[in-house]
């Protein structure tokens, strides 16, 4: 609009007192050094889960399966049962074991883990004799009746101890890590470590069924068949009468009555105490944090009012309501107060209307001392005179415009008539 | 009593427990475990009522300069008392270094502590509390309590402009000493009489010595010694406006200290009036050396009222207090507004017994939005500068009119600027 706006520059330099800033390769160090701690404990963390992940048992999908000759399948024991007689049916679902179970059947239960609450109803009324391989605490507290979980041996091998004819005659049997139990009277319970049995038998509906419970499921794994008694027990406690229904279920369909457990039945006790723990943790830690050292101050503060607020206040008023006039008033008395005393003219002809002639008069003298320099931009048309190359000539009737005009008729004429004033003052100056 | 983040560390590392053993009884044992800690704690920590507190050091200070205060804890009780100690300052009191720091006093010993403060405020700042929290030996619970320790250290005005007092009195030197009054005044006192030289004015030529020595004699004059200055300090709502950073009150201090610590040396008696709508601070009768302490703690705890001055009831107090002629020093701001409807119509009464002075910080931000030009909202911006100036000049003239002097400037040229005015009152022997 006018020669004093100044453009911005985009290919301006940027400013050489960028030394205290960090440059981005101190920043990332700065948050490397800040956060490698952080990073080495997650990575511990990783580390630790994976190793224990590694160690951990692992379960495979045919372990226990008759038909599977790996090292955790259990073919080599259905063969042998086989081959003495005894027909080994392969159950995949509790509806169908339950079918084929008859009065003189053993029904052995695999992956108890996989059985929803519906199928072990369904086990509960089944026919014949149950064992268990390694149950869950649900299997065990549905199914048998009295016998709660102890704990978990790490004794490999172990006499039997007891009455029971299967353990008696297959005497040492070897275990591997089992499950341990704490039975109820009149059950009978053998392999005792530390006098918790990893074998009980509960006699059902009077002796009519017997439910046995057998800690560990190694005893009938092709792996470990034949080492000590296991073979021997296997066959006694599985091939003890006509029939042997291996159940061995399949995962059940999302939905099938398998998620009615909540978590707070799936959760153990301990870890529920230690979850009220962190609670009761956090909230120590709370109260430790929540206690101040000393009151909070309070003082009153000073009025922050800036000085200048009103004419800015003024400013924007001019601006909000387009007063023109009134900024150009202002600024053209601003200039006449300044002219005045360097022309040599009395102070009261600033602002005298009756002194304008003489005041634009001799102003028009200094201006010609001075050499009339260009003024900046071009006039808006119609106000003031312009010479024949369309700049402004500072005529007598040009600076009377300038300093006692009308008032500027659009925004743009009112920069132009500051800039011209200062263009004035400047000459009258140098002049 | 306050408890520990041990306490909290120990509770977090004890969820573990419950994970091995899953018992309500061990949750119960760890807490008892916990809390009987607790209660050892609290139960063998050093009493902190028995410690005697007492404070030594700086009861006042420049702003802008460095307070230490220090704490001095004696420990009466039997047990020592071991744990963190708070000196709670107000904000504005600006104390450095940590928040808390440690104490470790032994039965019967003292200890010392330091607090070094860096005001940001003018002002009484008040130490508000001592806050102590002595740990108990297991480091799982404190006792804690506050204590009252009081202390109150003033925050005087800083006085940036003492760097003009020796350039001014140079200047005062000057105008006593060698430079010997020709001119009869009101102010002036019969000094000497001397040799006729030429360029002595001849009105000065004492005709009668003249006539008894044979050579022609002139009377010299000098200022006269002990006349009265009354500094008046605004401390209405236009004192509260900020000029940069600093609230106008703080410059017109400035200002009228450096008046006063420049007029006592010339032998003027000095004295200082705050007002608003009442009395606010007065000095009055201070001997030469005890001026300018007595006047920076009157101004001291000043702070700008958010109310409009009543130049009538300031007029009627002064003429209360002064009968002989003085110069009355107003510093105030040049508020058309606040001037036009209260001192102006009072101003007359004052003239015609005193000389007044009337000291007006001027805004640097309206000078530079007067000069800003470029786009719209910068002209109006200018318009509203020149309008807010064009009332300035406005009133001064006024002022003037009634035969007051009127020092305008800006906050880093007032004092010496109302410093200047003074000594050429001074030379003219106007006083």
């Amino acid at each position: 609009m006018t020669s004093t706006l100044t453009p911005d520059a985009p290919d301006a330099p940027p400013s050489s007192g960028g030394g205290a800033e960090p440059t981005a390769g101190q920043v990332a160090r700065r948050r490397w050094r800040a956060s490698r701690g952080v990073l080495a404990v997650v990575l511990a963390v990783v580390a630790v889960a994976v190793i224990l992940a590694v160690l951990r048992p692992g379960a495979a999908e045919q372990d226990l399966d008759p038909q599977s000759p790996g090292r955790g399948g259990t073919r080599a024991l259905a063969e042998i049962l086989r081959q003495r007689g005894t027909p080994v049916a392969v159950s995949r679902s509790a509806a169908d074991a339950a079918e084929r179970a008859t009065a003189g059947s053993v029904t052995v239960v695999t992956w108890s883990g996989r059985l929803t609450r519906a199928d072990i109803d369904r086990l509960r009324s089944i026919r014949g004799d149950l064992l268990l391989v390694a149950p869950t605490r649900r299997v065990l507290h549905a199914l048998a009746p009295g016998v709660e979980k102890a704990g978990t041996s790490f004794e490999k091998t172990d006499e039997p101890g007891c009455a029971l004819r299967a353990a008696a005659l297959a005497g040492k049997v070897r275990f591997g890590r089992s499950e341990t139990y704490l039975p109820p009277s009149g059950a009978t319970a053998c392999y005792r470590d530390e006098g918790k049995p990893r074998l009980v038998q509960v006699a059902l509906d009077g002796g009519a069924r017997t439910v046995t419970v057998l800690g560990s499921p190694f005893p009938l794994t092709n792996e470990f068949l034949d080492d000590e008694g296991n073979a021997a027990l296997a066959m006694n406690l599985v091939g003890a009468r006509s029939s042997v229904v291996w159940l061995i279920p399949d995962l059940p369909e999302p939905g099938s009555g398998s998620g009615d457990a909540t978590l707070g039945d799936l959760v153990p006790f301990g870890v529920k105490l230690f979850f009220l723990q962190l609670v009761l943790a956090v909230a120590a830690v709370a109260v430790w944090r929540a206690r101040r050292l000393g009151p909070v101050v309070a003082e009153p503060l000073p009025v922050v009012v800036r000085s200048a607020e009103t004419v800015e206040g003024r400013a924007r008023l001019y601006r909000a309501h387009r007063a023109r006039g009134r900024a150009a008033d202002a600024l053209r008395a601003g200039a006449r107060e300044r002219l005045v005393p360097l022309l040599g003219l009395p102070r009261s002809a600033a602002q005298d209307p009756n002194a304008a002639q003489e005041v634009v008069a001799a102003v028009a003298e200094r201006v010609r001392a001075a050499g009339a320099g260009a003024p900046p931009g071009a006039a808006p048309t119609g106000t003031f005179r312009t010479g024949p190359d369309g700049r402004l000539l500072y005529d007598e009737a040009t600076i009377g415009a300038a300093l006692y005009g009308p008032e500027p008729a659009d925004d743009a004429g009112l920069v132009w008539l500051s800039d011209v004033l200062d263009d004035l003052e400047r000459q009258v100056r140098q002049s | 009593m306050a408890v520990t983040g041990r306490l909290g560390l120990l509770a977090l590392i004890g969820a573990v427990v419950p994970i091995v053993l899953p018992s309500w009884w061990t949750l119960a044992g760890l807490w008892g475990v916990l809390l009987a800690g607790v209660a050892v704690d609290l139960a063998l920590a050093g009493n902190v009522r028995a410690l005697r507190l007492h404070r030594e050091g700086d009861a006042s200070v420049r702003l802008g300069e460095t307070a230490r205060v220090s704490l001095i804890v004696e420990n009466t009780g039997r047990r020592r008392v071991k744990g963190r100690l708070r000196d709670v300052w107000p904000p504005s009191a600006g104390a450095a270094g940590p928040r808390a720091v440690r104490l470790d006093v032994p039965a019967g010993e003292r200890r010392r502590i330091e607090t070094t403060l860096v005001p940001t405020r003018r002002g009484d700042r008040q130490a508000v509390t001592v806050a102590i929290r002595s740990s108990g030996p297991l480091g799982l619970a404190a006792r804690q309590l506050s204590r009252r320790a009081p202390w109150t250290v003033r925050v005087l005005p800083a006085f940036p402009s003492r760097r003009h007092l020796p350039a001014k009195l140079a200047k005062l030197r000057e105008l006593t000493g060698q430079h010997v009054a020709q001119i009869r005044g009101q102010g002036t006192e019969f000094d000497s009489l001397r040799e006729y030289v030429d360029g002595d004015d001849v009105r000065s030529i004492d005709w009668r010595a003249t006539a008894r020595r044979r050579e022609v004699v002139v009377r010299t004059w000098r200022p006269e010694r002990d006349r009265r200055i009354y500094l008046v300090l605004d401390t209405g709502r236009t004192s509260a406006g900020r000029v940069g950073d600093i609230p106008r009150l703080d410059c017109s201090m400035d200002a009228a200290l450096l008046l006063g610590a420049l007029a006592s040396r010339a032998g003027d008696r000095v004295d200082l009036l705050a007002y608003d709508r009442r009395v606010r601070a007065r000095v009055e009768g201070a001997s030469r050396t005890d001026l300018l302490p007595a006047m920076v703690r009157a101004m001291a705890p000043l702070e700008p009222e958010l109310i409009e001055s009543d130049a009538a009831g300031m007029v009627s107090t002064l003429m209360a207090r002064v009968r002989q002629r003085c110069l009355v020093v107003l510093l105030t701001e040049l508020n058309p507004a606040a001037l036009e409807e209260g001192l102006l119509p009072v101003l007359p009464r004052l003239t015609a017994r005193h000389l007044v002075m009337v000291a007006a910080v001027a805004d640097p931000r309206v000078g530079e939005m007067a000069a800003a030009r470029g786009d719209l909202a910068a002209v109006y911006d200018a318009a509203a500068a020149e309008r807010a100036r064009a009332d300035r000049r406005r009133l001064t003239a006024e002022l003037r009119r009634y035969g007051v002097e009127v020092v305008d400037a800006p906050p880093d040229e007032i004092a010496p600027a109302l410093a200047d005015a003074y000594l050429a009152l001074k030379a003219a022997g106007r006083l």
